[in-house]
């Protein structure tokens, strides 16, 4: 796949103050990028720099093969944005606010307008003025703002906060469809890690303005992940298993296990089962996203 | 890049809306033209009428703007009304009203001016709109239409009314049209709008630059208060003196205005005005 974001060696600073030091890296056509980080490590700054919204203090950056400096309109063009705030007219209506914003961005389609408001469940409340609107309801708002001109990038800076887990399903849903059926590329800032882990094809970490590690979750599993927790419910007797697997906790019938390798799970499991133990549920604890995120920075910080 | 005036009215029309629709911004902006259009001229013209007066100040700046004509038409008919009350009149008709009445477009455009951009930083969607494909350049020209055409449409509504009234007050008392002549002509129609623009200009800028809508008040009102004071107190010298002279200020204002439109399309940068929120 082709890149469609290429970033190399970004600085940018605010009156001296360094926000961003030396951040590089490569987005593909079609892929749904994760940028992970806490607050203010930057990640609102680097989708304004990739928008040409503001002014990188050194590198190079090329979107869509534009430079955001100079040929930040072509880019914009092409993006829709969802901000942190969603950035929308408090004072006028939902529909008021899409057609102003499709305007804007050449959309005069009030068909699409209407279906997207029936898709997120905003049909039934697109005249009233958007200042009575929930938070969950702004959000998903501003999510129609941004694909209302179905972009080829997609920017979302958190895009599930303040949403219920029925918002939160049909945003990642929606994110799912336009990039099964468009190919957008989805570009997206989060620190509720759990929530987009089912969604993003690769990562990229964001700590004190600079990407430390980026991948998908696999790569970053093998380099990271060097023992593996399983959670296994049986009736199994530890005492009569190989002490090869190292039991570090027991609770009634949920006992969990470190293992060295992903391997010697079929083989546990199997000497479970052969000793006429039964097995209802197993679950490898330590390789969702959020002991990623933990191991990744430990890492990096020890290496400082 | 060419302009996109279909973008540039979408602004526009958003801003306008957004003052129609709010019933505490419209009120404010109707009492002003109110008050110099209708109340003021209205009672000024009747106390004069019935009231015999006696303040010798009225007298003094009567006879002071009489003595400033210059010599021929204007100052013959004057000087053949019937009586000094009728003088009073005919004067502060002509010459007083109308530099009070150039209060109404500056302050008005003022107003909605320097809530352009602050406005939609204490909103938090200047950010929206700087990531939208449009330039600064058709934001900037938007936000000056916004201010531009609802100050126009009030000046000239109030122009209209305050003719009416004037009228229909003045024409039994001197059994004919003292009302309007060359020189208000000019000034609702040649000098508001290129004052209005002016203002719209400079306030426009600081809207740009402030953080608050407090801060461009302030900052905005020191700008253009003191020389929009100036051309408005002299307003009143220069109807008197010759309609050349409101052609030349307004000119001279004008070309004011060009070199300010020229300075706007040079602060064309996304990073500044983004920056300016922060």
């Amino acid at each position: 796949m082709a890149p469609i974001i290429q970033v190399e060696g970004i600085q940018k600073q605010f009156d001296a103050r360094p926000v961003l030091h030396d951040v590089s890296f490569t987005v593909n056509k079609g892929d749904i990028v994760g940028l992970l980080g806490p607050n203010g490590s930057g990640k609102t700054t680097i989708i304004r720099l990739l928008n040409g919204v503001i002014e990188a203090t050194a590198g190079k950056i090329l979107v869509n093969n534009w430079d955001p400096h100079s040929q930040g309109h072509d880019i914009r063009k092409i993006s829709g944005i969802l901000t942190d705030g969603a950035g929308l007219y408090h004072e006028m209506s939902g529909v008021d606010n899409l057609r102003f914003f499709g305007k804007l961005y050449g959309v005069n389609d009030e068909t699409r307008i209407q279906q997207l408001l029936e898709d997120f469940q905003l049909a039934d409340h697109q005249q009233k003025k958007v200042g009575t609107y929930s938070t969950g309801m702004k959000r998903r708002l501003g999510i129609i703002k941004a694909i209302l001109h179905n972009p080829t990038i997609l920017f979302l800076d958190e895009p599930t906060n303040g949403l219920d887990p029925e918002g939160i399903q049909m945003v990642l849903q929606n994110i799912h469809t336009l990039n099964k059926q468009y190919g957008t590329t989805i570009f997206l800032c989060s620190h509720i890690l759990h929530q987009i882990e089912s969604v993003c094809t690769q990562y990229l970490f964001l700590d004190h303005g600079t990407i430390i590690e980026s991948g998908t979750k696999s790569e970053l599993e093998t380099k990271y992940i060097k023992e593996i927790s399983v959670k296994i419910e049986t009736n199994a007797d530890i005492n009569q298993l190989n002490p090869l697997y190292k039991v570090v906790k027991q609770d009634g019938s949920f006992i969990t296990f470190i293992l060295q390798t992903k391997d010697q799970l079929p083989k546990l499991l199997e000497e479970i089962l052969k000793k006429q133990f039964w097995i209802h549920h197993v679950e490898i604890q330590n390789r969702d996203l959020e002991s990623l995120y933990f191991q990744i920075r430990g890492v990096k910080n020890e290496d400082k | 890049m060419k302009i996109n005036r279909h973008v540039v009215w979408t602004i526009a029309m958003k801003d306008i809306k957004g003052i129609t629709s709010n019933k505490q911004v419209l009120i404010g902006l109707i009492i002003l033209p109110l008050i110099f259009a209708v109340i003021f001229p209205t009672a000024f013209i009747l106390l004069i009428h019935f009231v015999s007066l006696t303040s010798s100040d009225i007298e003094i700046m009567t006879n002071t703007i009489l003595s400033g004509l210059p010599n021929g038409g204007i100052k013959d008919t004057i000087n053949t009304l019937p009586s000094f009350n009728h003088q009073i009149i005919y004067v502060v008709v002509n010459y007083l009203l109308g530099s009070m009445f150039l209060l109404i477009p500056v302050i008005n455009s003022m107003m909605i001016a320097l809530n352009s951009f602050v406005g939609e930083k204490e909103r938090g969607t200047l950010e929206s709109l700087l990531f939208t494909p449009i330039t600064v350049k058709e934001l900037f020209i938007g936000k000056v239409l916004s201010a531009f055409v609802p100050t126009m449409v009030l000046t000239i509504g109030s122009f209209v009314l305050f003719g009416v009234i004037t009228t229909a007050i003045t024409y039994p008392i001197f059994n004919g049209f003292i009302f309007p002549n060359t020189n208000w002509i000019l000034l609702v129609f040649w000098l508001s709008p290129i004052i209005t623009l002016f203002t719209i200009l400079i306030e426009v800028l600081v809207s740009a630059r402030s953080k608050s809508f407090q801060e461009a008040q302030q900052i905005g009102g020191l700008v253009i208060l003191p020389i929009v004071g100036l051309f408005v107190g002299q307003a009143t010298g220069m109807l008197i003196i010759s309609p050349i002279i409101l052609l030349l200020v307004g000119l001279f204002l004008l070309m004011i205005n060009v070199l300010l439109l020229f300075l706007i399309s040079k602060y064309n940068n996304r990073n500044t005005l983004f920056e300016s929120q922060v």
